[in-house]
């Protein structure tokens, strides 16, 4: 059989918890006002940083920033990621059916949704559908493939 | 596609689970293809017949639609 890229089932539940916490820190954020320096601030090496005022790019800087955005940025994207494509126990081919098809259902959602956004959403609101269309492709195909995974166990 | 899933696995007496056990897939794969909602790859099929010692065309056969 061809290689399926998978990750083993074993770290899957490491994926809910890092998803999960992602979410509720993410939740948290946009909706109750937490800010990024909630818990604080810390150094960064920033690659490439830009300075707002005077639009001057600096390169690899180390500068402090407040961590909370990065923190729910790579929680949704390392558990997104696990809960995604971690097999299932026992990962067959009917199985890959259902993830690759949720998969494609998943990018297309994303990418419809995208594609309006660009047309009819402006400014700082279309600033927030890029931050979200950054994890949506993930959580749509996680929620698709979890949906069909319980029909199929309820067939 | 139709199938005679079900009556191959009433003559072994094994239930879904069993056979997928048997067979190495997931429970819902077996119900998916006795449901005719999955057609199985050529691999798993030739699994199926071995296990219940018939050619594949007693177990699967092609319909009109196909």
């Amino acid at each position: 059989m061809e290689k399926s890229y998978l990750l083993p089932h074993r770290f899957k539940k490491t994926g809910w918890i890092l998803l999960v916490l992602g979410i509720a820190f993410g939740i948290a954020m946009r909706f109750f006002g937490i800010d990024s320096d909630y818990f604080g601030r810390i150094p960064f090496l920033g690659i490439v940083t830009e300075n707002f005022l005077t639009s001057n790019k600096h390169f690899f800087k180390v500068a402090e920033n407040g961590f909370l955005d990065e923190l729910v940025a790579v929680l949704i994207i390392l558990g997104g990621v696990l809960v995604g494509f971690c097999k299932t126990k026992i990962e067959d081919e009917f199985i890959l059916q259902m993830r690759l098809s949720s998969l494609v259902w998943s990018v297309y959602v994303n990418y419809g949704i995208l594609f309006l956004a660009v047309l009819f959403v402006f400014d700082m609101p279309f600033f927030d559908v890029m931050v979200l269309n950054m994890f949506t492709v993930l959580l749509f195909f996680i929620i698709r493939f979890h949906i069909q995974l319980h029909k199929a166990n309820r067939l | 596609m139709k199938n005679t899933m079900k009556v191959q696995r009433a003559i072994k007496d094994v239930t879904q689970a069993q056979l997928a056990e048997i067979i190495g897939v997931s429970r819902q794969t077996i119900n998916a293809i006795e449901k005719n909602k999955y057609v199985p790859s050529t691999v798993l099929t030739l699994k199926l017949a071995r296990f219940f010692e018939v050619a594949v065309e007693r177990i699967f056969e092609l319909t009109e639609e196909d």
